[in-house]
């Protein structure tokens, strides 16, 4: 074949970087694509709302009561303020994945990483990373608003401080995972933020109200019952341990399908 | 260097793609043309690793898509240009694509330029026209100099002045040697920019030449005549192995032969002509005629200009 002269000097497939250094360069691309887009602060916005302002209102009527606190540690705030906060998290990484396929964006970013498992690890990495780091700030910014506002009535213990903002930690980084998972499975905003939302909080909610054991038994292995007694506690029939588990098993079995979705199927038909 | 070898797609029933086979090579720009729905698009997302071909495969640069580590500086591809996140600015959108390939930077501000997008690069996407859309498009394909383009429908939505310029860009990629594929409905859009054209049709190959063959191929010329007495002049022709049809009551069109000798035969036969000329056959006519079996979607138009009956070969 003539042409084969014409063909310019074939650069050698050893010259390509390592998966290692792929990782680090796509989860860069992952950084600037999550904050380039307004949503994303929306949802941090409200998150920060959510937290720092109910945390100071509830510092200001802790000492505006009757009967102020003496010298409770604030922290508790923390894990309060991250029952309704998390939604706006979890909301924040799922849209960072279904809007790739509400607005077609997943076609370039394929072209431009078509290694779908180093992307899809990046994508889990930084989304739910970010949003689980953002929390735990978000968490110790409300213990010390309320502190401020309660002063003197509400101390700052550092050992039980460790303890919530890890825990809050754990609940986040299982949710926004869970929520990426989703995403990714269901390639839809609408659908999975009705999923997330019925995992996480209604079905939970719902299913004890009934009164029959079986529902009973259906919310303590949903993730929302987890989540619920690891950050309020008050949940009847829920250990630590069972919470735990609840909320890892149902993160990593949304992150495996939403995993193999991406892998396995075409990138948006 | 693009090679496709006996690729199929299936969507449920529907055969988008049908054992194509093609190689493009680099140095010359090669039009992928074929009507709407002939699996253009299909085509070009399998070569690019989004879709799962049924069978077959497709290599760039020997290497499937898929594995490439730093695939821009292998293939640029501009696939749907409104495929990209409205809420960015041109600017975010071309930064994460040099950021996930390695790319310096000061190659974003590079396109930006070399594409004309200049000011509107710090604007958000949702603000830009669809040819802004496609000039950022061509920007993320170019940002890492690769050796191999694809480009799906690059005119679509462009101004006379943007097409210009993408026709003078492919033929500037070419002449790099670089390997040059671009789709199109449209042949001539293709006339104009392509060396080679592969057309398919519902999936299939039908062509696969120099664009100069497939044009001569097609396009072949025809006896335009008109004559208050063309029964007698379509009879007188016809006896001497002309193909004629009637295209109007007094317009006969005379196909193998010259305008010389239809004038001679009408002169023979004392037939008064009141018009004659060589006509070339239109190439979208006969593109339309080579493909048209091969329409997905058909509409149904009525064919007035072969109504009358004994005009009809």
């Amino acid at each position: 074949m003539t042409a084969s002269s014409t063909i310019p000097v074939q650069r050698g497939a050893a010259a390509e970087p390592a998966t290692g250094r792929l990782f680090a360069r796509t989860c860069a691309a992952e950084w600037t694509r999550l904050w380039t887009v307004k949503a994303t602060w929306w949802f941090l916005a409200a998150a920060a709302a959510a937290m720092v302002g109910i945390g100071a209102v509830a510092g200001f009527e802790a000492a505006a009561s009757p009967d102020p606190p003496q010298g409770e540690p604030a922290w508790a705030i923390s894990a309060i303020t991250a029952m309704p906060a998390q939604f706006a998290l979890l909301a924040l990484t799922l849209t960072a994945v279904t809007s790739e396929y509400a607005t077609g964006g997943i076609v370039p970013t394929l072209q431009w990483t078509p290694r779908r498992g180093v992307l899809f690890l990046a994508r889990t990495v930084v989304t739910a990373g970010a949003a689980t780091v953002a929390g735990v700030l978000l968490g110790l910014a409300s213990a010390l608003a309320a502190f401020a506002a309660a002063r003197p009535g509400l101390r700052l213990p550092v050992g039980e401080g460790v303890e919530v903002l890890a825990t809050v930690a754990f609940v986040l980084a299982a949710g926004t995972v869970l929520a990426v998972g989703l995403g990714f499975l269901l390639r839809n905003t609408a659908g999975a933020l009705v999923a997330v939302f019925l995992l996480m909080l209604v079905l939970p909610l719902l299913l004890p109200q009934f009164g029959y054991r079986w529902m009973s038994a259906l919310a303590d292995v949903l993730p929302g019952t987890g989540a619920a007694f690891l950050l309020l506690g008050e949940v009847p029939g829920m250990t630590t341990a069972s919470s735990v588990l609840v909320l890892l098993a149902w993160a990593a079995g949304a992150l495996l399908l939403g995993g193999l979705r991406l892998i396995r199927d075409d990138a948006n038909r | 260097m693009i090679e496709v070898r006996g690729l199929t797609k299936r969507y449920g029933d529907v055969l988008a793609v049908d054992d194509l086979s093609f190689v493009v090579e680099p140095g010359k720009v090669t039009g992928f043309l074929g009507p709407n729905g002939a699996g253009k698009s299909t085509t070009m997302r399998m070569v690019l690793g989004l879709d799962r071909p049924t069978a077959g495969r497709a290599l760039v640069n020997g290497r499937a898509f898929a594995t490439l580590g730093e695939p821009l500086r292998e293939v640029g591809a501009l696939l749907d240009p409104g495929a990209v996140h409205p809420g960015r600015t041109g600017r975010s959108h071309l930064r994460v694509a040099a950021r996930a390939n390695g790319i310096p930077e000061r190659r974003v501000a590079e396109v930006i330029e070399q594409v004309g997008l200049g000011g509107a690069a710090r604007r958000r996407i949702k603000g830009y026209s669809l040819g802004m859309r496609q000039r950022l498009g061509i920007a993320a394909a170019l940002l890492a100099d690769p050796r191999v383009l694809l480009f799906d429908e690059p005119m679509n939505g462009l101004d006379l002045d943007g097409i210009r310029w993408v026709r003078g860009l492919l033929r500037e990629l070419a002449d790099q040697q670089r390997t040059v594929l671009v789709s199109s409905h449209l042949l001539s859009e293709m006339q104009q920019t392509a060396d080679r054209l592969i057309v398919i049709g519902r999936g299939r190959l039908i062509a696969d030449a120099t664009t100069e063959d497939i044009l001569r191929g097609l396009g072949h010329v025809e006896v335009r005549v008109l004559s208050t007495q063309a029964d007698a002049l379509l009879a007188r022709l016809r006896e001497r192995g002309l193909t004629v049809r009637r295209v109007d009551p007094d317009e006969l069109r005379v196909e193998g032969g010259t305008a010389v000798q239809v004038g001679e035969v009408a002169n023979s036969c004392h037939i008064p002509l009141h018009h004659l000329s060589e006509v070339q056959q239109s190439l979208e006519h006969a593109y339309l005629e080579l493909t048209s079996n091969h329409v997905e979607y058909h509409g149904r138009q009525p064919t007035a200009a072969r109504v009358s009956p004994e005009g009809e070969r």
